[in-house]
C-alpha cells in the first residue's frame, strides 16, 4: 500500500509524464488507467486557457491547433509551480523560440505579451511622489536607487513587435503588411495605467536610462553623460506616471524590477 | 442592501451565484437581485482590474471566497506563500464565508491544476485535518470544506467518503460545503448509495450547498462516467437530491456554480431563483413542523 506521498508522486508521473504503470496499481478493481485522461484533460485545458489568455497574439500568429500542441508540450515541460495561474507562462517565450516552425519575431511578440500579462496582474502599489524626493539633501539625490512599480516591464526587440502585436490583435492585415521588419530595434515600456495597460515606444537612450533605474542602479550611474535627453525631466515624467514606488540611498535596500526582456 | 459593513459580509441562507469575470460589468450595471456571490480566491490574487471590480461589487453584495489551489490533501504540507495570498485577499474582501476542497493538487512543488482525488485512508484524513487546522488558525476563522467529485477510487481506501467528510468537520470544527452535484456525480460513478451519503453527513456542520451542471460521457468499455464540468444547467436528478438535502439540513446558503461555457447573467439568476423557491418551501415545511410540535 503506497503512502499518500508515494501515491501523489505516482499520480503526477501518470499525469505529466504519462507513466501510468504505478498509479494504475493503486486504482480500485475495474478502474482503468485511462480514467487518468479525464484529469489530464482538465489540467491541460486549464493551463492552455491560462496561456491563451496571456498570449493571444501568439495564438493568432501560429493558429489555434499549433498553439494547443505547443501549450501541451510546454505544460509537460514546465508545469506550474504556483496555484496562481496569472503568473503562469514566464518561460513560454523562450520555449517558443525552440519550437519549429518559428516566425523570427514570434518569441519577441510573446515577450511583449508576457510583459503585458504581468502589468495586468501585478499587485497594486502606491507610487512614489516627487515631493518625497525633495526632502533629500542635494548631495544624496544622485546616489539614490529606485524600485519600479511591479506593473512596469521593459522589452527590447530587433523587430517592431509592438506594431506586429497591434496589427495581429486587431486583425489588420494592411497594417501588418506595411510593417518594415528590418527597420531596426524597438525599445518598449509596458505598464498598467488608469485605463488598463499601456505600451510605449521609447528612444534607445531613454529606455536604457529607465532600464538601469529599474535594475536598481543608483541615479548617477544610470545617467549617461553623453545622453541626448534631460535626465531630471525624464525622471520627473517617470515619477508622474507612477513608475516607481520606493527609493533608498543604499541600492541593496530596493528590490530591482524582475522583468526586463529581450536581447 | 448593506445597512452596515458587518451585516453585509454575512452570507444569508439564500441562493447566490458564482461571479465570473465576464459578468463583472453587467453586475455593476444592472445590480441584480441576488442575495450573495462567490468568487474563486485565486482569481483575485493580483492587483488591477479584477480586484477593483470586486471592491465595488462587494459594497452591495456579500461575497464568499472559494479557494481552488491550497491543496489541503497534499502530503508535503501547505504552501505558506499561497496561504498568505489567501489571507491577503480575505483581508481586502472581508468575505462572509471561506471554503476549500477535500482534494489535492500539489506534489513536489508542482501544481497539477485540478482537484485530484484522495485515497480515503486514515493517513489522508490526518493530513487533511492537520491542514484544515493550519488554515483556520492562520486565517483566524472557521472555514468550510467541500466534498469532491471523483472519477477514480483507490484500492486501499477504507473510509466511506461521507464518513471522511464528517470526521474532518468533527476533528477540526470546520463546516462542510455540501456539493450536491458532486455527491450525485461520485455516487453514480462509483455505484455508491445516494441516500446513504446524504444521511451520513452531520446536518449541523453543513454551512453551504453547491449546485452545478455536469456532463455524461460514454467510456470505451460501454460504461457511463459523469464529469463535473460546471458547463450546463443543474439536472432534475440533482434538483431532487437538493430538495432531499434541504429537508435534512434546513435552509442553507446555496450557490449556482457555472465555470465553463458561462451563460448570460440572467440564466444564472434564473437558476438561483429556482433554488430560492426550494429553500423557501423547505423553510415553510420546517416552520409547519415546528408549529405542529
Amino acid at each position: 500500500m503506497p503512502t499518500l506521498l508515494e501515491l501523489q508522486r505516482d499520480m503526477c508521473a501518470g499525469l505529466i509524464e504519462r507513466e501510468v504503470g504505478s498509479i494504475a496499481l493503486s486504482f480500485a478493481d475495474g478502474v482503468g488507467a485511462d480514467r487518468l485522461e479525464i484529469y489530464r484533460n482538465t489540467i491541460v485545458s486549464g493551463l492552455t486557457k491560462a496561456l491563451r489568455l496571456a498570449f493571444p497574439a501568439v495564438e493568432r500568429l501560429v493558429g489555434g491547433e499549433f498553439f494547443e500542441g505547443t501549450a501541451d508540450a510546454f505544460t509537460a515541460e514546465y508545469p506550474p509551480r504556483a496555484a496562481y495561474l496569472d503568473q503562469y507562462g514566464a518561460e513560454f517565450p523562450d520555449f517558443l523560440s525552440r519550437f519549429p516552425p518559428s516566425l523570427s519575431y514570434l518569441a519577441d511578440v510573446a515577450r511583449l505579451e508576457w510583459a503585458i500579462n504581468c502589468a495586468l496582474h501585478a499587485p497594486d502599489e502606491a507610487p512614489l511622489e516627487l515631493s518625497q524626493l525633495a526632502a533629500l539633501a542635494p548631495e544624496d539625490q544622485c546616489c539614490i536607487s529606485f524600485r519600479a512599480h511591479p506593473s512596469v516591464g521593459l522589452v527590447r526587440s530587433d523587430f517592431p513587435v509592438d506594431g506586429i502585436w497591434r496589427a495581429v490583435l486587431s486583425g489588420d492585415d494592411q497594417a501588418m503588411a506595411a510593417l518594415d521588419l528590418a527597420a531596426g530595434p524597438v525599445f518598449l515600456l509596458v505598464e498598467r495605467g488608469e485605463a488598463g495597460f499601456e505600451v510605449t515606444r521609447m528612444k534607445k537612450s531613454e529606455w536604457e536610462f529607465v532600464e538601469a533605474l529599474c535594475r536598481g542602479e543608483p541615479l548617477l550611474s544610470a545617467i549617461d553623460p553623453a545622453a541626448d535627453f534631460d535626465p531630471s525631466s525624464l525622471l520627473a515624467e517617470h515619477l508622474a506616471h507612477g513608475r516607481f514606488v520606493a527609493f533608498a540611498l543604499d541600492a541593496s535596500d530596493v528590490k530591482a524590477s524582475p522583468r526586463i526582456a529581450g536581447g | 442592501m448593506s445597512p452596515t459593513a458587518k451585516q453585509a459580509s454575512l452570507i444569508p441562507a439564500k441562493a447566490g451565484i458564482g461571479l465570473r469575470f465576464q459578468h463583472h460589468q453587467s453586475v455593476i450595471d444592472t445590480q441584480p437581485d441576488v442575495a450573495w456571490m462567490e468568487v474563486h480566491t485565486e482569481n483575485y490574487m493580483g492587483g488591477g482590474t479584477a480586484l477593483r471590480y470586486l471592491d465595488v461589487i462587494r459594497r452591495e453584495v456579500p461575497i464568499s471566497l472559494h479557494g481552488v489551489g491550497l491543496s489541503l490533501g497534499s502530503a508535503e504540507g501547505l504552501n505558506p506563500a499561497h496561504l498568505e495570498r489567501i489571507r491577503q485577499v480575505a483581508e481586502r474582501i472581508e468575505p462572509g464565508l471561506m471554503s476549500e476542497h477535500v482534494a489535492w493538487s500539489v506534489v513536489d512543488g508542482v501544481y497539477l491544476a485540478d482537484l485530484l482525488p484522495l485515497p480515503m485512508t486514515e493517513e489522508a484524513l490526518d493530513v487533511v485535518c492537520r491542514h484544515v487546522d493550519q488554515m483556520q488558525s492562520y486565517l483566524r476563522r472557521r472555514i468550510l470544506v467541500e466534498n469532491p467529485s471523483t472519477y477514480v477510487t483507490f484500492r486501499h481506501s477504507t473510509i466511506p467518503e461521507w464518513e471522511f467528510m464528517t470526521a474532518v468537520a468533527a476533528r477540526t470544527g470546520c463546516g462542510i460545503l455540501c456539493d450536491v452535484n458532486n455527491i450525485y456525480v461520485s455516487t453514480q460513478n462509483h455505484g455508491w448509495d445516494l441516500s446513504a451519503y446524504l444521511a451520513g453527513l452531520p446536518p449541523a456542520a453543513i454551512g453551504e450547498i453547491h449546485l452545478a451542471g455536469h456532463a455524461v460521457r460514454q467510456l470505451p468499455d460501454g460504461r457511463t462516467l459523469r464529469i463535473d464540468d460546471h458547463a450546463s444547467s443543474v439536472i432534475p436528478e440533482v434538483w431532487a437530491l437538493y430538495q432531499e438535502a434541504l429537508a435534512r439540513f434546513g435552509p442553507v446558503p446555496t450557490l449556482i456554480e457555472w465555470d465553463n461555457n458561462v451563460p448570460p447573467l440572467d440564466t444564472l439568476l434564473k437558476e438561483a431563483r429556482q433554488a430560492e423557491c426550494l429553500i423557501a418551501a423547505a423553510d415553510n415545511k420546517e416552520a409547519a413542523h415546528a408549529d405542529a410540535a
